[in-house]
Parts: structure tokens; sequence; C-alpha cells
């Protein structure tokens, strides 16, 4: 049976291919980190409904550890990549002439989850507890850095763990009070743990963000400056096609989570939850059409959240509930565009933390916001 | 220390779990310091009788009885000599010689002291620190000897002890055995494939039939002691190869 | 006449001193070489600097490393997590490959278990032994441990089965006991079978150390190689690779020794 959406996503390719003045397409790798997860959907929307293809580009997506996209990307392997804020100033001030052009993730996505029995109104009730952490390093560290700064605390007055991405199982073991964690993800696996009654004494838990404390650059799109400076339009192109994907997964979650299937093997999606799906996006398809502000889209989302939670259990829904959590990390005013000031955040915690012995250069080279304001339509 | 069989037969399990009768069922004595000689064509049971008087095969039915009491198990006395010289490769020439002493639980020094007070008899005082692999066959036996030597047995088993090395080699090793035969007077049963050897060296000399083996001939050896090489070529020692060779010859007719 | 041919022996004598010599420094050109090729590529700009860091900024890493005792911290910690693991591997290693050379019915009831540790990568299930065995030391040894145990439990079968039973039926003459059938037969029989198996096990050792450090970060020379990456300090990462060289190459050299220091008989045997 073919739906609406797909053959909206026809339509979108073959329009695509028309106006484009140029037939050929340019074969282009984004290098992503990670792996293959509903959190890349953007990028999955991008290829699968056509955004990359108007901008002119045919995209592949490969997945590698953050130091080896900067590095490849710095030195022309490839020409787009995504990693985040502080891997841009790090490499910065080791040589790697990268600049950030599109900031993806408008809210640093780490936060601190414990239990909601823990008393954490004031950030300073930390000292000595026992905190988990992926390792000393990356974004987990550098949130967990603000985060002590801000409460007035530093490393020595906590009891540090390095548990490694088990956050949820020694969590859950009660070795620990509270873990450093992406908080579109682990929260979430946490707390159906706890409502299975898996989680020790925990029932229920929170989670403080670091970007409600400070803003932090985050995760974004980076060329090297070599590539910016010869070929600005592609740039354009790229960051435009970018920025219309995470619009739409934006406005549409149902739809994004469809096209991510082709390119997450796990995803859950049985019979019933693809026909739920496919009816929620064709509905959305119609909502948007109506020309609805982003306050009546944040809604439609959390409708759709609910609707689904009568219908099916936790466990199917867990992803489709990461991409919602993830799409609030997303969703702003302005996509793609990062602030100075963002930037300066994450500079002084990297030097806090000692990682900047040499001279992290000037930071209005680390990023620009040309490409990001006239793509925003 | 007398020897005697007493109906001994032994039999292997096939892989299809029959029985194999490899040796007897089989008699005969062994007196006290006799020298016997046991020859017979390949496969005719001589090691299996062997290693049952060296306690490390049981009997499937029948007895071997030493000085009357039944051989169950490696008897105190008793040494024995394999057909390979088997010598521990990471041991010296003098501890090769010694491992039976050590085992007993006699010290380093005193052990030494015998070892090395028997090596100008063996000829080996020269290569004392020397590892296996230097030596010539014919030098690994001599050790192996040696080690026999140490133990002061009453009795030795030798299975076809000098089977691998060349024609001259074993002419020596033979007057070496008698010579030291000589010093230590013990009850000998050496088993050979070579009828000049057993019938210049043994006092007696038993043929067995192939498979199973059973005694064909008992000949006893009159010929005077000391023996000397050039004796082969004496018309009673042609007469005496001459018998045990038509024994063997009357089995594979 | 007689003085040509003393000349001609001379010569090839010489001929054959300078081939010694010439094999001997044959690893040590072959390293020269390699510097060398290095150096030229990175001056001459043929592989960014990004990927691949000058010798001199590598020796520069190496002394700050070195000076501020990073180096040797990391390095001392790999080193332990592989001591105690070859310990406890090999240890296990031993007594089971004993026990199954003795009563090959053990075989058949190890074999499934053994054969499936075996042939599932290690760097798969690590993730795993590091939740059970927590993220500090103890996951560590494990993984080093269960890395080194194969190869020292096959050479301990083999070892022990290779035993002559000639020699066997000798002990059993003797009159020997089973504590001295195996201090004096078994044990010097298999060793030098045993000693290969451990020279394999020291190079592996590095291997499951730095798996196991990789997973589950903290400290180590597999942990210096992720953060100097994650700093893009890629000079200190081919200083901590080469530090794992090294510690292999210098455990494998004492095994080798040991080997030529206890089986002076196999030396004499091949001379």
């Amino acid at each position: 049976m073919m739906n609406l959406v797909r053959l909206m996503i026809v339509a979108a390719i073959w329009l695509g291919l028309a106006v484009s003045a140029q037939d050929e397409l340019v074969d282009e790798r984004i290098l992503l980190t990670f792996i293959p997860n509903v959190q890349f959907a953007p990028f999955y929307v991008g290829v699968e409904d056509g955004y990359f293809a108007d901008a002119g580009f045919n995209v592949s997506l490969a997945h590698l550890q953050e130091p080896e996209v900067l590095d490849l990307v710095a030195v022309g392997q490839a020409n787009f990549g995504i990693v985040s804020g502080e891997q841009v100033i790090l490499a910065r001030s080791r040589g790697r002439d990268v600049v950030y052009v599109f900031e993806w993730f408008q809210k640093y996505p780490v936060g601190l989850v414990y239990s909601s029995a823990l008393d954490l109104s004031d950030l300073a009730n930390l000292q000595d507890m026992a905190i988990g952490i992926p390792g000393r390093f990356g974004a987990s560290y550098s949130g967990l850095t603000t985060l002590l700064g801000s409460a007035g605390l530093s490393e020595a007055d906590i009891d540090l763990r390095e548990i490694g991405f088990n956050a949820p199982e020694v969590f859950c073991l009660g070795v620990i009070d509270a873990a450093i964690v992406y908080v579109n993800n682990e929260p979430l696996q946490i707390n159906n743990l706890a409502a299975d009654g898996d989680c020790g004494s925990v029932r229920e838990v929170d989670v403080i963000t670091v970007a409600s404390q400070v803003d932090l650059v985050s995760n974004g799109l980076i060329v090297s400056r070599a590539y910016l400076e010869e070929n600005p339009d592609a740039v354009a192109r790229m960051v435009g096609g970018l920025a219309g994907a995470l619009r739409s997964v934006i406005d549409n979650p149902a739809g994004a989570y469809l096209a991510s299937l082709a390119h997450v093997d796990s995803l859950p999606a049985d019979e019933a939850l693809l026909k739920a799906l496919e009816s929620a996006a064709e509905e959305q398809v119609d909502f948007l059409a109506s020309d609805p502000d982003r306050g009546d889209i944040a809604r439609s989302r959390r409708r759709l959240a609910a609707e689904l939670a009568e219908r099916f259990d936790r466990a199917a829904l867990t992803q489709l509930n990461v991409l919602l959590n993830t799409i609030e990390l997303w969703d702003a005013e302005n996509i793609g565009y990062s602030d100075l000031s963002s930037w300066e955040a994450m500079r002084d915690t990297l030097d806090s933390m000692g990682f900047l012995e040499d001279d992290a250069g000037s930071l209005q080279d680390a990023f620009s916001n040309r490409f990001v304001t006239g793509a925003d339509w | 220390m007398t020897l005697s069989l007493r109906e001994l037969s032994v039999s292997f399990r096939d892989p299809a779990g029959g029985a194999l009768p490899a040796l007897g069922p089989i008699s005969f004595e062994v007196a006290e310091q006799q020298f016997v000689c046991v020859v017979g064509p390949t496969g005719c049971g001589k090691s299996t009788l062997i290693r049952v008087l060296a306690g490390l095969l049981p009997p499937s039915s029948g007895a071997a009885l030493c000085d009357g009491e039944a051989i169950d198990r490696p008897m105190r006395q008793f040494a024995i000599m394999f057909q390979d010289a088997n010598l521990m490769p990471w041991r010296t020439v003098l501890d090769n010689i010694a491992l039976p002493l050590e085992i007993a639980g006699v010290s380093r020094p005193t052990r030494y002291e015998v070892v090395r007070a028997l090596l100008p008899q063996l000829h080996l005082e020269s290569f004392e620190l020397a590892y296996p692999a230097a030596l010539s066959g014919g030098m690994e036996q001599r050790v192996a000897l040696g080690r026999v030597l140490v133990q002061q047995p009453k009795v030795v088993l030798l299975d076809e002890p000098f089977g691998a090395l060349d024609a001259l080699t074993r002419e020596n090793l033979g007057r070496l055995l008698l010579r030291l035969r000589r010093r230590y007077v013990q009850t000998i049963v050496m088993v050979t494939h070579d009828i000049n050897e057993a019938a210049l060296l043994a006092d007696r000399v038993i043929v067995m039939s192939r498979g199973p083996g059973r005694l064909v001939a008992d000949v006893s050896v009159d010929l005077p002691r000391p023996r000397r090489h050039d004796m082969i070529y004496h018309q009673a020692f042609l007469k005496l190869t001459k018998r045990i060779r038509a024994s063997i010859d009357d089995l594979s007719a | 006449m007689g003085k040509v041919r003393l000349d001609e022996s001379r010569h090839r004598e010489m001929a054959a001193g300078l081939e010694v010599s010439l094999r001997r420094l044959a690893p040590f050109l072959t390293i020269a070489c390699l510097l060398l090729l290095w150096q030229w590529i990175s001056s001459r700009g043929i592989i960014s600097h990004i990927l691949v860091p000058p010798p001199a900024d590598v020796y520069q890493a190496f002394i700050d490393s070195l000076a501020d005792g990073t180096l040797l911290k990391h390095t001392v910690i790999t080193l332990e997590e592989m001591l105690y693991g070859l310990l406890l591997g090999v240890g296990i290693g031993l007594a089971i490959g004993y026990a199954i050379a003795k009563a090959p019915i053990l075989e058949n009831i190890l074999s499934p278990v053994i054969v499936a540790f075996q042939s599932t990568p290690i760097v798969a299930y690590a993730p795993l032994l590091v939740i059970w065995f927590g993220s500090g030391i103890a996951s560590k040894i494990v993984t080093t441990a269960v890395i080194v145990f194969f190869p020292t439990l096959v050479n301990t079968i083999v070892g022990i089965r290779s035993v002559s039973p000639n020699l066997r039926d000798l002990m059993r003459s003797l009159k020997a006991g089973r504590w001295q059938i195996f201090r004096h037969l078994e044990a010097p029989s298999a060793l030098p079978v045993i000693l290969a198996g451990l020279k394999t096990s020291t190079t592996l050792a590095v291997i499951g150390a730095v798996v196991g450090e990789f997973v589950s970060q903290g400290s180590g020379l597999g942990y210096l190689v992720t953060s100097a990456r994650n700093l893009y300090d890629t000079p200190l990462v081919v200083v901590a690779v080469l530090a794992m060289t090294a510690i292999s190459l210098t455990l494998y050299g004492i095994v080798a020794y040991v080997e030529w220091r206890f089986l002076v008989w196999q030396r004499r045997a091949s001379a």
C-alpha cells in the first residue's frame, strides 16, 4: 500500500531532481559519530526524503569516533562531519583548521541522572557523592566539569567513577548515587528499569541538564577551512539541506522514525506500530498545512507520545521516545545558529580541565553562522 | 634370584573388543645368576615377555614369579634396559646415570661419587657433563647400561639393547656387558634377534615362535667362559648356532 | 701453496664472520630505514602531520610524557595488569592443561566451554567482563588471563602428552612416585613446549590488557591512547603504542632468555 508520505518523498525527490541546476548529484560522505541510531534521524530524513538531493548531493553516511571524524575532515578525506563543539576547540588548538558551520544540537545533551529520592535542588549537595561517568573525556566530562563548576565544586569534592557506557546497569546496581548521561537516552532506559522494579530501590529518576546551568556549544556540522574557502556554495547547500531535514524531523517525528527504519537495524517496528506511525505521519502533514507555530507543533509531539503510550508497551516505544526527547534538544527558533558565548563557556570549561595547554586560538575562527542565516527559511 | 614363568600368557584388546593373543602360554625357569637370551622372529612377543617380567604389564593368565613371589608391579632389585637408550635429553650423562639413585633419595654428593666411580668402566669419564644429543648411539647405550648398574640389581632385563647399533658397536657393547657381568654377577634375561649375539653372551638360549609366542627350543650354551669374539669361528659355536637357526627355520616351514 | 690455502681459508672465515655480523645488524638496519622513510614522508608533507606526526614530534612527546611521569605511570599500570593476568591465566592454563593431559575424559567435558571461549573474539565480550568484574584492575586482569589461558592450556596438554612412554616405563620401573614423575620427567619434558606457549602468551597479554583498558577507561597505555586521541595529541598516541610494543618485546625477550638459560640441552643439541 502506497501511503501519502512515501508519495510525497518520491515527489520531493523527483521535484528536487527537476529543479536542480545540475542533473548530476555530487557524492558526499557525511561522517557521524556513535552508531546508527534514531538520534541521527535528520540525516536519514535528509537522505530518504530528498533534502540532500535537493541540495545537489548524493549523501552516504558513516560512523566513526569523534577524533577520527575530525581528523578525516581536517585532512580532506571527507568534506563534512558531525562533532561536538569542544572537539573543534581541542583540535584547533592542535593544528586542525576546521570550521563549525551549523549547530545541530541547540541544547547541550549531557546531564546528571539521579534518584528522585535524592535532594539535589542545590547542586552543592553533590559533595562526596559517587558519580559515574563513561570516562574522563568527551562531552560527558566537559558537562560534568561545567555542572560542578556552576555549583562551586571541583572533581576532588566528589567520588568520580569511570564506568564506560554502562550507566543504566551500574546505576541500577546501586554502586553510584548519580551518573553523567545523555539526557535524551539513558534516563529513559533507567526509568524503564525502575518501572519494572529492576533498579534496586530506585523508583523514578530526575535529570539536571547541563544546558539548564550554562549554554555550552554542542554537536554540529564541520568542514575544513580549505574546503570552505574553495566551495562556499557547496557548504551553503549542505547546511540548507541539513536545516531542511532537521526541521522536517522536528515537525513530523513519526515520519522521521519511519525514514530511520532503513538505516537503523534494531529499531522496533511491528506491523501495528508501523501502521500507527504511518497514519500519524499522514495526519501530521495535514496539520502542518494549517501553518501551526512552534508551540503548536511541540504540543502535537506530546500528543503523539501520549496516544502511542496508550496503545503500545514501553519497550516498543523506547526509541521513538528517545527521538522525541532528542527533538527537544534540537528545536529552536533559529536552528543551526551558535552563540559566541556558548563557545567561550566551552573554552573556559576545557581550560579548567587542563585540556588546553596550547593557545586555543581565536574562537571567532572556530565557527561561522553565515550559512545559517540565509538557510533557515 | 630365580625367575619362573608358569603358563604365562598375555593378550591385548583389539579395537573391535576381541582378544589379540600376543604371548604364551609359555613356561620356563631362569636360575640364579643365569644369563638367558630369548630369540625369535619379530612379533613373537619377546618385548611383551620383558615387560611382564619388569612388572610393567600384568599377565592375562598364568604368572611370572621371582623367588616364588608373583611379579605384579616393578620389583625391587630389577633393572631394565630398553631398545633405545631412553635417556632424558635434559640431563647430562652424569645425571642420567644418577637418576635411579636420585629417585631412591640418595644425596647428590653420594650419587655423584658412585656414578663417577662407574664412568671409567663405561669409557665415559670424559663425557660426564655431555648431553645425550652430543653422544653416539653406542655411547648412549653405555650410559643406559650405567643407569642399570648403579641400581646394583639382582636381575637385569634387556630388551634388544643393541638392536639399533652397527655390528662393531654391538660387539664392543657385548664385550663390555660380559666384562661387567663378571664384576657384578646377576641374573640376566636378554631379548635379541641376533643368534650369534645370543650364543656368544648367554648360558642358555630360548627360541620362541611367532604369534602368540611360545617356547619352541631351549638350548644350553656350554661354551667356556670367558667368551672371546673369535669363538664364533669355532666348530662348537657353529654347531650351536646351526641348531638354534634350525629351530627358527622349522617355525617358518 | 700452503700459504695460499691458508689465506683462502682465512678469507672464507672473514666472509663468514661478516655474514654473521650483517645478519645481526639487519634488524637494526630495517628499523633505521623505516625511521628515515618516516622522517622523509613527514618532512615532504606527503601525508599530513595530522595523520602521521614527524619523528621529532613523537620524540618530543616521549620526552615530555617521560618528564611529567604520565608515560611511566600508565606503563606501570599496564604492566601490572599484564603480569597479574599472566600469572592467573598461565596458572589456570597449566593446572587445567595438566589435568586434561592426565585424564582425557576431562577434555570431553571441558572442551565445549574452552573452544567456545577461544573462538569468540575477546573484543566482543570484553565489555561483559567489565560489567562482571568492574571497571577497576580486576576486569583487565581477567581479560588478560582469558587471552593467555588458551595457548598455555594447549601447549601444556601437548607437552605432557608428548612425554615419551618409554621414559614413563623407565620411571615406573624405578618405582618413582607421582610427584617424582612430575618433577623429574613430565615437567622438564614439557618445559620447551610450555615455554613456547608462554612466549605467545606474553605478546597476547598486551592485547588483553589494552583491550580491557579500551573498554573501561581509567588508566594504562590503552587509556593513554584514547585520551591522547581525544586531545588530538597524535604524537602521544604514537608514543603510547610504541610503549606497548616495548613492553611486549621486553616480556618476550625475558621468556626467550629463560628458555635460553634453562634449555641448555636443546642449545647443545642444535649446535
